[in-house]
């Protein structure tokens, strides 16, 4: 149904052209579902605005066709291209959080195309809206119709822009990363609902996502995408269980799995070339551990047994497996844990937010004006406590409160209630100023890489200021320890000239964990270190987490809503939810046999890209049987 | 370097250079009276022709040059003294401070600048530095108003946590920390307020409360060729012109410097 052909498409930027596409073939069948797999940089997002025909001005496309029907979308006039997207084709956006037009009505928004394309009246689209919002799984579709996106959750947003798109009955849907914003949980609810379309309307959709276990849900298909290329395309059961290009090789072996354990992840080195010159070989070869004078070579994509693959020894590869760096084996190395006092200690530790007050919160009972401001409590009682050198995995969704305890513990963010002690010594209660001892021994590392660190500052001011700071070795050595630093989280020393924008997100976080050491501390908050992070990155920095644990005896409180990756590095788990701790235990026997119901619903939505597939197709298949 | 930025920095450059050099380059006396010089229209001898006294106005334009720049400069100079510190507090205290400080300014933004000027310089003797210090306090509310709004969206970024989380010094988060990053815009705003500052300056001088004849300031020199304006149009027409080309100067200066100033907006590079 859709084919696209040949494409190459370039951006202009202030530093040249960039090639997003360079001849990317790419084919939907009509009724199945293609998912076009990549890394951030590998050119998929380009992938869904070209077939849409919605490339930005500064786009190019010196070569290429992209066919929907047999009709080439790019050479369309705006008037054509815009009856096709409203009424053939439908694209859902990564982020429901910003796509809805905040100050119109969820049926306005659902109905739009009826009245636009269809010439609906208003009232024959809301009932449409109504009927479609019933399909999408909303509960109580008519009252939802009238509500305004802010009242309505992120699953609910993305259910009801899937109605949308679904509204014009489009023969192909177009998926640009619909679930990637949202918790495991809601996301699980999205992929059932998107199964669930296929079987009943046999819907064409081109599903685009980074993450391969949401992709083996729900596509036939998959094109791995890595730096404008398409290097790996074939059936998507094939392609998880062997993978035959090193890049997918690497890619899934860096995935981190449940029922693994406390394991090192594969890594893939590295990171992409510039896209502003392409490198004329294989693209992956400077990364790759199979490279080959050959790979300096144009690369084809040729027919491999059932799939086409991008490389030169994909025959030779079929059976070879990623090698894993066993890099100090886990446990070896490990600091021998005394049963000391423990390096954090949290007792009945709570924090209340206010969300309104002043006039917000007012209102009216009957005609009495009544002073109602809304609460939240993030951190509802909360104890934990944590061994030197132990890691706990603070595992939750989004709101639940998670990153306002990491804050609290460490005072960035004041805590109405609760004890906390830190190396023995007590924290709450003091004022700020007295807290200079323990901002030594406790540090933070933090989610985003771009705005953890301050962008007017050279990597040598950066993680030279905590030394500075603490006083911690006279000025003349702080070159030196900021050398040993950048050695530790294994960057070279020349990166310490370098400006933040200069480096990658994984260097960046790098940078932020070498920060955090200056001051050799005992005990990091790590709050979300690897969630910004592409999957090939993350393995690399959970393993250097690991890494320093054994090595310098840190422990930490591990935050991430990636129970998988938690299961990897910490000791024990602790699951948050609504700002209570509901479960804490050792990892293996909370990934093994979870207690509290919220934390067996949180194991079984993650998505796999191995053992049982846990979709609602194949749940419904096994139950036929 | 973007063409603006190239045309700017030319016609500032030139004229803070023929300011600095003018005593030197002026081809005449600026200050001396001749009654026989009187009106005389633009000629080889005096390029841009004499005023009411006989002066030559080029060299008293020349001469003047500096009287405004040092005007602008210094008032902007007042008015980021006081207006930094204020909208970097406003922005990272937000809260009580935040409203504090901000409808503080918002009364003094209500005031036109000019009554505020006079109301400033009425109470005292004029003199030219106090007519700067009136100027920069004029614009200190939008000068607080820039810096806290970029101070308000860089106090959430997570390097700012790290630094509360080493217990870094208040001082050291809003000057070390936050100022660095709030420059761009800020220099923006500030060459703007430089501009505005000139004209508020000259206007002043105009109304008879910043410079004094016979000094030679721009302001002064159209005030005083307001009466001959049918009979030598010349004399108001030169610093009126010569103002003119300074505040698009350094306007272009400004703009062109925001982007050469962010290094993030260098390295931003296609989406994938």
């Amino acid at each position: 149904m859709l084919a696209i052909e040949d494409l190459t498409v370039r951006y202009r930027t202030p530093g040249g052209a960039v090639e997003a596409l360079s001849s990317v073939s790419l084919k939907v069948r009509t009724g199945s579902t293609l998912a076009v797999v990549g890394e951030s940089g590998s050119g998929k997002s380009t992938v869904a605005l070209a077939a849409m025909a919605l490339l930005p001005p500064e786009a190019q496309t010196p070569s290429g066709r992209v066919l929907f029907d047999g009709t080439d979308v790019l050479k369309l006039d705006a008037q054509r291209r815009r009856r096709l997207r409203g009424s053939r084709i439908a694209l859902v956006f990564q982020d429901p959080f910003s796509v809805l037009n905040p100050s119109l009505r969820i049926a306005e928004q659902v109905g739009e195309g009826l009245v636009y394309h269809r010439g609906f009246s208003d009232e024959r689209a809301l009932s449409r809206a109504i009927e479609l919002l019933d399909e999408v799984g909303i509960a109580n579709p008519r009252a939802v119709a009238r509500a305004y996106p802010h009242e309505l959750s992120g699953g609910m947003r993305q259910r009801a822009l899937i109605a949308g798109a679904l509204a014009a009955e489009p023969e192909l849907l177009i998926l640009d990363e619909p679930t990637t914003a949202l918790d495991v949980t809601i996301e699980a609810q999205i992929l059932d609902l998107l199964e669930d379309l296929q079987a009943r309307r046999g819907l064409t959709m081109l599903f685009i996502s980074h993450n391969l276990g949401v992709v083996r849900r729900i596509a036939d298909d998959i094109a791995v995408l890595y730096a404008g290329q398409v290097v790996e395309e074939g059936a998507t059961e094939r392609i998880l269980q062997a993978p035959v290009h090193p890049y997918t090789k690497g890619l899934l072996a860096a995935i981190p799995r449940l029922g693994r354990g406390r394991t090192r992840l594969a890594s893939i080195p590295g990171r992409l070339p510039d896209l502003r010159a392409p490198p004329a070989g294989c693209r992956f070869a400077p990364r790759c551990p199979f490279a080959v004078a050959a790979s300096a070579l144009p690369q084809e994509l040729r027919h491999v047994g059932d799939r086409n693959v991008r490389c030169c020894r994909a025959q030779e590869l079929v059976a070879t497996a990623w090698p894993v760096q066993d890099e100090a084996a886990s446990g070896t190395l490990r600091a021998v844990l005394s049963p000391s006092e423990p390096i954090l200690r949290v007792d009945g530790l709570s924090k209340t937010f206010t969300l309104t007050r002043g006039f917000g919160a007012l209102s009216f009972e009957g005609w009495r004006p009544v002073m109602r401001p809304v609460r939240v409590k993030a951190v509802d009682e909360v104890a934990i406590e944590i061994a030197p050198g132990e890691v706990l995995g603070l595992v939750g969704e989004s709101g639940s409160g998670k990153t306002t305890l990491g804050r609290a513990i460490l005072r960035l963010i004041e805590p109405d209630r609760g004890s906390i002690r830190i190396a023995g010594e007590a924290v709450s209660g003091k004022p700020q100023k007295a807290l200079v001892p323990m901002r030594r021994a406790a540090q933070i590392v933090f989610q985003n890489p771009d705005s953890s660190l301050n962008p007017r500052k050279t990597v040598r001011e950066l993680v030279g200021r905590p030394i500075e700071r603490f006083r911690l070795a006279p000025s003349g050595e702080v070159p030196g320890r900021v050398r040993a630093l950048l050695d530790l989280v294994r960057l070279p020393a020349h990166y310490a000239d370098r400006y933040p924008h200069q480096m990658s997100g994984g260097e960046k976080q790098r940078v932020g964990i070498a920060r955090a050491l200056a001051t050799e501390p005992r005990f990091i908050v790590c709050d979300e270190p690897v969630s910004a992070l592409d999957v090939s990155v993350q393995a690399a920095i959970v393993n250097l987490l690991a890494d320093l644990r054994d090595r310098l005896g840190v422990a930490y409180l591990f935050i991430s809503h990636d129970i998988s990756v938690v299961a990897h590095i910490a000791d024990r788990i602790a699951v948050m939810y609504r700002g209570r701790i509901v479960e804490t235990g050792p990892a293996e026997e909370v990934m093994r046999a979870p207690r509290d119901p919220y934390t067996i619903t949180l194991l079984s939505a993650v998505p796999t890209v191995d053992g049982p597939p846990l979709g609602k197709r194949a749940r419904d298949e096994i139950a036929q049987r | 370097m973007p063409l603006q930025l190239k045309a700017g920095l030319l016609i500032v450059g030139t004229i803070v250079l023929l300011g600095l050099l003018a005593p030197w380059i002026a081809p005449h006396p600026w200050d001396t009276i001749s009654m026989r010089t009187r009106f005389l229209p633009p000629s080889a001898t005096y390029w841009l022709g004499t005023d009411e006294y006989g002066r030559d106005v080029l060299s008293r334009l020349l001469m003047g040059t500096r009287l405004s720049l040092a005007m602008g400069v210094s008032a902007t100079l007042v008015s980021l003294a006081f207006g930094v510190p204020i909208g970097l507090a406003a922005g990272y205290f937000r809260g009580k401070t935040d409203e504090l400080l901000m409808r503080s300014a918002d009364v003094l933004m209500a005031v036109p600048p000019i009554m505020l000027g006079l109301l400033v310089l009425a109470v005292t003797p004029p003199s030219l530095w106090k007519t700067a210090v009136a100027v920069g306090f004029v614009y200190i509310p939008p000068i607080a108003r820039v810096t806290r709004s970029v101070t308000l969206a860089l106090a959430n970024e997570e390097f700012i946590q790290a630094a509360r989380a080493r217990a870094e010094s208040t001082s050291y988060i809003l000057f070390r920390e936050i100022l660095p990053n709030a420059w761009p815009p800020l220099i923006v705003e500030a060459s703007l307020r430089v501009t505005y500052a000139i004209l508020l300056g000259s206007a002043l001088s105009f109304l008879g409360l910043g410079a004094q004849p016979p000094s030679s300031d721009w302001g002064l020199m159209i005030s005083e060729a307001r009466s001959f304006i049918d009979r030598a149009p010349w004399i108001a027409l030169a610093p009126g012109f010569a103002m003119c080309l300074l505040v698009i100067g350094i306007n272009l200066v400004g703009d062109g410097a925001r982007e050469r100033l962010d290094p993030r907006l260098k390295a931003r590079v296609g989406k994938s």
